[in-house]
């Protein structure tokens, strides 16, 4: 069986300031037609660059280095006309975010006859519509005559998403490169567009997938290759190295997915290092909790049943339980039964701002929405996008105007206007889910936190230093980011100074919006496990809203259910994962990262 | 992929950083051209410019006088010189006096009740719609013409550009996390406009005011060339162009070729490090 897609020892050097920097370190694979093989990686792991060699879409000054075999053909060193020929033709490739890729201007029939019509110069237009709605037809944008009509803003993501696969397959390519395809769709979204990927994989498409989310690999993927700071660390059958990790890296990340019933995340410690800065020998080295001297040399590889790990200390089964007991620290988590935040029939109308010619539209994107949260209580807020979650924490946060009622310790914001309001309001703090947004970029860590402290009365310069100290510790931050900018830090560093701006007003309740959810499974990890442990040092309330069920049951005691602004279910998270009522809940579940609990129950 | 963290180097860095941008160095060195002459080629030249030559009445450029004299038999050089001063003292403080307004208002506007957004953006609409030019002559035909009434007159009239501009840049930054945030702790509305609107505006605000520059420089020598601009005997290049006008049969190019070229590169050199800055800080957000 010939190999559609063939690396070998594929390497990607860019210059960067100056300097050369390897970014990506001789990767081997092979994936036969028929086949998905799953290129894993947080960001910063040369995953992507890995894709964009194989579609030769890399800057014209990156150094490339090895062999890539598309169906037998060498693509390094092709012209550029001769890799644009194959662009699209041999390979099809879809991207993260489909409405960039697509033009808001061209209707979606038109687009993805354009991506046949390159390739078929003089074909007939009648056979251009056939194709087209052929096309559709395969990726159910049905019914494909209509749909191809319309354009890009009347999709919804999925269904964007489908077309774009639509695009890639338009000229029959053996290869389909799909590079987080699903990241930023809501979860049954995504789930739809997965299946539909594990059908051409069926059909005899060979697919690399390129993602840093285990979930999404484990169903569909035969082989997964683990890439850590571009080089590989770990690759076998899928089921193999999700059962049974041999790399520390790959079991790590593993322990870092949320998963439905899981007690205690791990994460990794410390951040991907950037390439200037990679340690000797076993690039993982610095951040595994087992290296010991062996790692500062380059580790050998070893393979166990097909599972091949670079590593000078493979995990066998002994060794994961051992590392899982050390794990297993049971959190007690005290709810006191006083009833802090209320709220009573909540309201949101959103009203479309009107000219002298639009109509006036009125909807409630949030309707008489009524919980009580005790202090130290973790609520929970699940739906998919649009079902009005983020709104909640709006009115909680007193950011929109609503009807119906909202108390915190037994004040109604209803009553209040000026200093009393904006006093009480500070109770109540927020993280948002874009750590790069939720920092002003013109400001140092150290003067965010000293505008949290000082809009709070305290004016003492001394007094402010030594808070600012106080919250970057609670946050396991050093003091030393005090004097960094936003985009000198990581995202999940971004995400801690933000939760110490919210721990600076002292509040009573932190509204959670998604707070993990622009970050690598391993940093989301250590975020949830220290939000989980402030919240019970400090008895803070939250109300964490996301669209992961995996990812609220890990933190709330308590879950609501939003499905276009109405609350569909409303329990303990116990009972709302375990007997869920609505099928809407089920799906959500079902799209959730999936463990053996669930099945028994 | 590229998200490595800005370096806050030393000055070489800056300088390298400074030198690095073509345009931005172009139109600083354009500055440079307009505003040393402007400001000390009078007293380095040393010659009055208002002395008249008598018999020496409109010479081609010789030794004696590098760009000739003009009807009068004034130096030409010597003009270009006090004219230039003359035309700066009072387009940088007219330009100061729009920012300022611009500014205010644009941020009133953002930030204010929405009945207070509404009358001020009709009312900007209003004055939008008046062709500038012709309100500048009316009202420059109805005061005194002074340095400081000059002043207030261009400014007055040259700020809703950036007031429309800071309105809507400070609408779509006020919906940022890290500004709700900022609410959330307590901070009001000129609270969130100065520590953080402002500041995340900062390299727009610094582009469109240097484009100010440019527009006041412009505007005084439109009102020069018609006689409403500084009033003689004082020079500006507005008026040296006026007067080489009035003998245009005459082909006096030297008259036309001083207050011309300080003009365009005036012009030149605030759009050029409008556009530089503009990459600038480009790269940055």
């Amino acid at each position: 069986m010939s190999a559609a897609l063939e690396l070998d020892r594929l390497s990607v050097a860019l210059r960067r300031g100056g300097r050369t920097v390897s970014v990506l370190d001789e990767l081997s694979l092979s994936i036969a037609p028929g086949e998905m093989q799953a290129l894993v990686g947080e960001s910063g792991s040369g995953k992507s660059i890995a894709a964009l060699a194989i579609m030769g879409l890399l800057p014209r000054r990156a150094q490339v280095n090895g062999s890539i075999l598309l169906d037998g053909r060498e693509l390094v060193g092709l012209s550029e006309n001769d890799l644009r020929d194959m662009r699209g033709r041999d390979v099809g490739m879809i991207f993260q975010n489909p409405l960039s890729a697509l033009n808001p201007s061209r209707t979606i029939g038109w687009q993805i006859a354009e991506s046949y019509r390159v390739h078929h110069r003089n074909a007939p237009s009648a056979e251009v519509t056939a194709r087209v709605h052929e096309l559709m037809r395969r990726v159910r944008l049905e019914p494909a005559a209509e749909r191809a009509k319309q354009y890009p803003h009347e999709f919804s993501g999925g269904m964007r998403q489908r077309a774009m696969i639509a695009m890639a397959l338009a000229n029959g390519p053996k290869l389909l490169i799909a590079d987080e395809p699903t990241t930023g769709l809501d979860p049954v979204v995504a789930g739809e567009v997965m299946d539909l990927i594990g059908e051409l994989k069926r059909a005899g498409m060979a697919i690399l997938f390129v993602t840093h989310d285990l979930s999404v690999v484990e169903r569909h993927a035969d082989r997964i290759h683990v890439l850590y700071a571009g080089k590989s660390a770990e690759w076998g059958p899928a089921k193999t190295v999700l059962a049974a990790p041999r790399h520390p890296y790959t079991e790590a990340l593993l322990n870092s997915v949320p998963r439905l019933g899981a007690e205690r995340l791990r994460g990794i410690q410390g951040n991907l290092p950037e390439p200037e800065q990679r340690p000797s020998g076993c690039r993982f080295r610095t951040r595994c909790r087992l290296a010991y001297e062996a790692c500062a040399q380059i580790p050998p590889a070893t393979t166990y049943q097909d599972d091949t790990a670079l590593c000078w200390l493979p995990l066998d089964d002994a060794a994961r339980a051992t590392i899982q007991a050390e794990e297993a620290v049971p959190t007690a988590h005290a709810v006191t039964a006083s009833r802090l935040l209320t709220l009573d029939r909540v309201t949101v109308r959103y009203e479309r701002p009107f000219g002298f010619l639009a109509k006036r539209a009125e909807r409630d994107q949030l309707s008489e929405i009524s919980f009580t949260v005790a202090r130290g209580e973790c609520m929970g807020v699940v739906g998919a996008s649009g079902s009005g979650k983020s709104t909640l924490g709006r009115a909680v946060l007193q950011m929109v105007a609503y009807r119906g009622e909202i108390t915190l310790g037994g004040v109604s914001f209803a009553g209040l206007h000026g200093k009393a309001r904006s006093g009480e309001r500070r109770k109540i703090q927020v993280v948002f889910q874009d750590p790069k947004e939720s920092l002003n970029p013109r400001l140092t860590v150290g003067q965010s936190l000293a505008e949290a402290l000082r809009l709070g009365g305290m004016r003492d310069r001394g007094l402010i230093r030594g808070r600012i100290d106080e919250l970057l510790q609670s946050v396991a931050l050093p003091a030393a980011i005090a004097t960094s900018i936003p985009s000198g830090i990581s995202g999940g560093q971004a995400q801690r100074v933000a939760i110490a701006r919210a721990l600076a007003a002292d509040p009573e309740v932190i509204v959670l919006d998604e707070p993990t959810a622009s970050l690598d499974v391993s940093t989301q990890a250590t975020l949830l496990n220290l939000l989980k442990d402030l919240g019970s040092a400090k008895g803070l309330s939250y109300i964490l809203i996301s669209h992961d069920l995996a990812v609220v049951s890990y933190l709330a005691d308590r879950i609501m259910v939003l499905q276009d602004g109405k609350a569909v279910e409303f329990g303990s998270s116990h009972a709302v994962l375990h007997s869920p009522a609505t099928d809407y809940t089920r799906r959500l579940i079902g799209a959730a990262a999936q463990v053996p609990v669930l099945a028994q129950g | 992929m590229s998200d490595h963290a800005i370096t806050i180097g030393g000055p070489s860095a800056a300088l390298a950083r400074f030198f690095g941008n073509r345009t931005l160095v172009t139109g600083v060195a354009l500055a440079l051209f307009v505003l040393l002459p402007s400001f000390l080629g009078g007293a380095i030249y040393g010659r009055d410019p208002y002395l008249l030559h008598l018999g020496q009445q409109l010479l081609a450029p010789s030794a004696e006088f590098p760009l000739g004299t003009d009807s009068l038999g004034r130096d030409v050089l010597a003009l270009v010189f006090d004219g230039g001063r003359a035309t700066l003292v009072v387009a940088l403080p007219a330009a100061l006096v729009a920012f300022i307004i611009g500014l205010l208002y644009g941020l009133a506007s953002a930030i204010g009740p929405a009945w207070l957004d509404r009358v001020l953006m009709r009312t900007l609409d209003t004055f939008l719609a008046l062709p500038s030019l012709v309100v500048l002559i009316f009202f420059a035909s109805m005061v005194t013409l002074t340095n400081s009434t000059l002043v207030m007159l261009i400014g007055f009239l040259s700020w809703p550009g950036l007031a429309r501009l800071v309105r809507n840049e400070a609408i779509a930054q006020r919906g940022r996390d890290f500004v709700l945030a900022a609410e959330q702790l307590g901070g009001g509305r000129w609270y969130i406009a100065r520590v953080h609107l402002i500041r995340v505006m900062a390299p727009i605000l610094a582009v469109n005011g240097t484009f100010l520059i440019g527009d006041s420089i412009f505007s005084l020598s439109a009102l020069s060339f018609l006689g409403l601009g500084v009033q003689p005997p004082q020079a500006s290049w507005g008026s040296l162009l006026d007067s080489a006008l009035d003998i245009i049969a005459l082909d006096p190019w030297w008259l036309i070729l001083g207050p011309g070229v300080m003009i365009f590169a005036a012009l030149l050199a605030s759009s050029l490090i409008g556009q530089g800055l503009n990459a600038r800080f480009g790269d940055r957000s």
